[in-house]
């Protein structure tokens, strides 16, 4: 497919997450001529979200991800001229390591559930999304389900039986089914009615194509698994961060929509609780006395100017954060809000970068909402897309599938001039800015790696049940015990376009220390209950019960310092992965900083004129018959 | 004269092969004017159309050429989200850009769907009919056929050059649109923020502890 792709470029981008995509929107919005390319089969690298079934093919990818292709190796090696030589790229992505699969929910064998992959994998991939090959992707850990009680492995052995289903709401169904079929899943109301919530009601299975919402199976999460976009990397945007910013100042933020993160969460002694974080929120707060109220509020207002008022801290600018809240008369529940939910720092982070992190936070609140955080609609993965649809606006070239074999490097000059591709072509650039995971081992045989831990859970309810269901919330479980890292929790809901209705998104974050699993296991343990298909204690009933869960880590590559990786010329640069805070600052600066390096004095991302302004230009002069193939011509080619 | 009282926005997309005029077709349908060679559309997100659809209705249209970069089939989701209905292009003198037609109309429905999970309305256009009239003219059958089997609302022998039938393609796709409409209201989600350069309401007080 990639036949007639020019081969004369400013710059090659290679890596499609949120900092190659910045630059390629840059690059492309200062005129120069970009081509954009990934070798995965999806934009956004490890900065994507998936439907239900394209995170199960990519898992099932990571397992594969034993022999990419020593066909394609073509013939580079007779393309380098011997004033050249190779650096040759990485063919295997190592970033994602320790995938572990939990599904808790009834599979239907007799269902025969399909869902189109969106992945569009090359042919020698997997390309069916059928339930058996799910069914295999979600059993890879089998032996962990034996390590909840309750919970029904569904191994291959096991073939559940169809009774004694239970119904997660009995109430309404016949009507729910009703609108369902003319509303799709918006409007379409369930109502909870107390009484009923934990009965157990058997249904006899019919075998018609109605869909059965009111409880969930394995086959409704394949069925509807194209509501899901699961994020990889769990972010949110601070609103007044960097990336927001850059959204409005570029103009990008018009292919992309918000929605508040309504809740700030904490979970303290065994409770998970709402933290006020508002002037509203402080006095409404049924929890605090009007003694904490006035104590919250005097210490907030003081963080939010802490710079006028040195007195107030700077005997403690040598203490730790928690250290230094001890003495500013705050009862033991204040400064848990403060330090975890509000600067959400390590309670070892310095009494000033403390209040750096409180002010900071303050400062986002009221711009957009109730609280300091955004989140985009349809997930974190739709942000480098929006900044690649404007470099495509303005004449950048997108591949994807498309994999770079090595790097062309002149002998004499030490600058690289050229990428050949796995069909073997070559391609000529100035700069060639590539993502880290794309090195190769002996480019980074000095890199030393971070990794972060993440899971990601389907959950039947809010962690906090209020009133209304469409919550986003963000919560900080603080370290069981000291010296281990706080484990961040974002909760989303099915508004937010990242889940099916009736189920709510789960994202767990915490910087390594060991698996995924062992780092996060024991805040999933307390925060949700396995469903089950037995019994249900009522006492169980006040957590939300996990329907599937996913563990795995993902490297982390920010604040590696270019001088760290060996042999790279000096116009190739380097952009990392994704890392483990919970703004997307990072990425931001360094693509910024990356741009400034590559054309000073170019501004960064200026806003694009408005559409309504442009007019097309009917002066063409140059002669050509008509219905010749004259249609769309790239810039490249009509810019010379 | 009574003003407008109802006013919709709907995103359209054109899609189809390099070079089968979905440019030129825009050009026509929003500029009224053609010319048979020019450069990509840099820097061009979509155009605007506005229809006066009836006294009391107007339809705006914003129409998305695909960048053309996006050439190799790898479109951002972005492009697709929320739009309404669709073109799909082909070049009636190139057989290879109707082979590609299912392609695309499959492409579009595995990443578009109404709120109500229906596919948006398609309208097939067959392009340059100015050269190449003699292909179709004795295969109308056998178009109204394809169209059904394949989920088009309709089809059109179009000419960007010398302007046949790119109203009329329009219109159709509006009107199956409106006919759609009832049931799209009901999913407008609440809550939305669109952060914009023209709109930060930022709030004089931090929202917190000064008032």
């Amino acid at each position: 497919m990639a036949d007639g792709l020019p081969t004369e470029f400013d710059v090659v981008i290679i890596g499609t997450g949120l900092p190659e995509s910045i630059l390629a929107a840059a690059c492309s919005r200062s005129g120069q001529r970009v081509l954009h390319i990934d070798s995965r089969s999806y934009y956004g690298g490890n900065w994507a979200s998936f439907t239900f079934s394209g995170l199960l093919s990519w898992l099932k990818e990571y397992q594969q991800n034993s022999d990419i292709g020593d066909k394609s190796t073509a013939t580079w090696q007779d393309l380098i001229h011997e004033t050249e030589e190779a650096i040759t790229l990485h063919r295997k992505d190592e970033t994602i390591q320790h995938t572990e699969v939990f599904c808790y929910v009834r599979q239907d064998m007799d269902d025969n559930i399909e869902e189109i992959d969106d992945l569009q994998k090359n042919p020698s991939l997997v390309t069916s999304g059928t339930l058996s090959k799910l069914l295999d992707s979600a059993c890879l850990s089998e032996e962990m389900h034996s390590l909840y009680g309750t919970s029904h492995g569904i191994s291959a052995k096991e073939i559940p039986k169809n009774d004694g289903e239970i119904l997660l709401e009995v109430t309404g169904i016949e009507e729910s089914q009703v609108k369902e079929k003319y509303y799709g899943d918006k409007t379409c109301i369930h109502t909870f009615a107390d009484g009923d919530k934990d009965e157990n009601k058997p249904i006899v299975e019919d075998n018609t194509d109605l869909p059965k919402r009111n409880r969930i199976t394995y086959s409704q999460l394949v069925k509807e698994g194209r509501k899901f976009n699961i994020d990889l990397v769990s972010k949110l945007l601070y609103s007044q961060g960097l990336l927001i910013d850059l959204l409005i100042k570029s103009n990008v933020s018009r292919y992309a929509e918000f929605k508040n993160v309504t809740r700030i969460l904490t979970f303290r002694e065994g409770k998970v609780e709402q933290v006020p974080c508002s002037r509203a929120d402080v006095f409404n707060n049924k929890e605090l006395t009007m003694v904490e109220k006035r104590m919250l509020m005097k210490f907030l207002t003081f963080c939010l100017d802490y710079e006028q008022h040195p007195d107030e801290y700077q005997d403690f600018t040598q203490c730790s954060f928690s250290e230094y809240l001890k003495t500013k008369k705050l009862t033991p529940n204040l400064q848990h809000f403060v330090l975890h939910s509000i600067a959400m720092t390590e309670s070892s982070c310095t009494t000033i970068d403390g209040l750096k992190a409180t002010k900071n936070f303050l400062q986002c609140l009221g711009r957009f909402g109730n609280t300091p955080f955004l989140f985009p609609l349809y997930g974190q993965g739709e942000i480098p897309q929006c900044f690649c649809r404007m470099c495509a606006v303005f004449g950048g070239i997108y591949c994807l599938r498309h994999k770079v074999q090595c790097l062309v490097v002149d002998k004499e000059s030490g600058r690289c001039k050229a990428i050949i591709d796995h069909f073997g072509q070559r391609i000529n650039a100035k700069y060639f800015i590539v993502e880290d995971s794309y090195l190769s081992e002996e480019t980074c045989s000095n890199v030393q790696y971070k990794q972060i831990s993440r899971a990601v859970l389907i959950t039947d309810q809010s962690v906090l049940k209020t009133d209304s269901d469409q919550h986003i919330s963000i919560l900080i479980v603080p370290p069981a015990e000291p010296g281990m890292c706080a484990v961040r929790v974002t909760e989303l809901c099915s508004s937010t376009m990242t889940c099916m209705k009736d189920t709510h998104l789960v994202h767990l974050t915490c910087s390594s220390s060991k698996t995924a699993r062992e780092d996060l296991e024991s805040v999933v343990k307390k925060l949700f209950t396995p469903y089950a298909e037995t019994e249900i204690d009522r006492e169980e009933l006040t957590k939300p019960r996990l329907l599937w869960a996913l563990y795995f880590n993902m490297r982390d590559s920010s604040g590696i310092s270019r001088s760290s990786y060996s042999g790279l010329p000096s116009n190739v640069y380097v952009c990392s992965g994704p890392d483990c805070a919970l703004g997307n600052e990072h990425a931001v600066k360094q693509a910024e900083t990356l741009f400034q390096e590559i054309f000073p004095g170019e501004e960064f991302c200026p806003p694009p004129p408005n559409p309504e302004d442009i007019v097309f230009d009917g002066d063409d002069k140059q002669p050509e018959a008509p219905g010749t193939n004259n249609i769309i011509m790239a810039k490249l080619e009509s810019s010379e | 004269m009574q003003a407008p009282n109802k006013e919709h926005l709907y995103k359209l997309l054109v899609i189809g092969d390099l070079g089968v005029g979905k440019t030129s077709i825009i050009k026509r349908y929003v500029h009224q004017n053609f010319s048979s060679h020019y450069r990509a559309t840099i820097g061009v997100d979509f155009a605007l159309k506005v229809l006066h659809w009836d006294p009391e209705t107007v339809v705006r249209l914003q129409l998305w050429d695909i960048a053309g970069q996006e050439r190799f089939g790898n479109m951002t989701r972005v492009y697709y989200r929320e739009a309404m209905g669709a073109f799909i292009v082909f070049d009636v003198t190139r057989p290879a850009t109707f082979e590609a037609v299912t392609k695309w109309k499959n492409d579009l429905d595995s990443k578009l769907s109404l709120p109500n999970g229906k596919p948006v309305s398609v309208v097939l256009l067959a392009n340059k009919c100015d050269q190449g009239k003699d292909m179709l003219m004795n295969n109308g059958l056998k178009m109204d056929q394809f169209c059904k089997e394949h989920g088009f609302v309709g089809w059109f022998e179009t000419s960007a050059k010398e302007n046949i039938n790119i109203d009329e393609a329009s219109r159709c796709l509006v009107k199956h649109i409106l006919a759609n409409e009832c049931d799209l209201m009901e999913s407008i989600e609440p809550d939305i923020v669109k952060p914009h350069l023209t709109s930060p309401k930022v709030v004089s007080c931090s929202g917190c502890t000064k008032s």
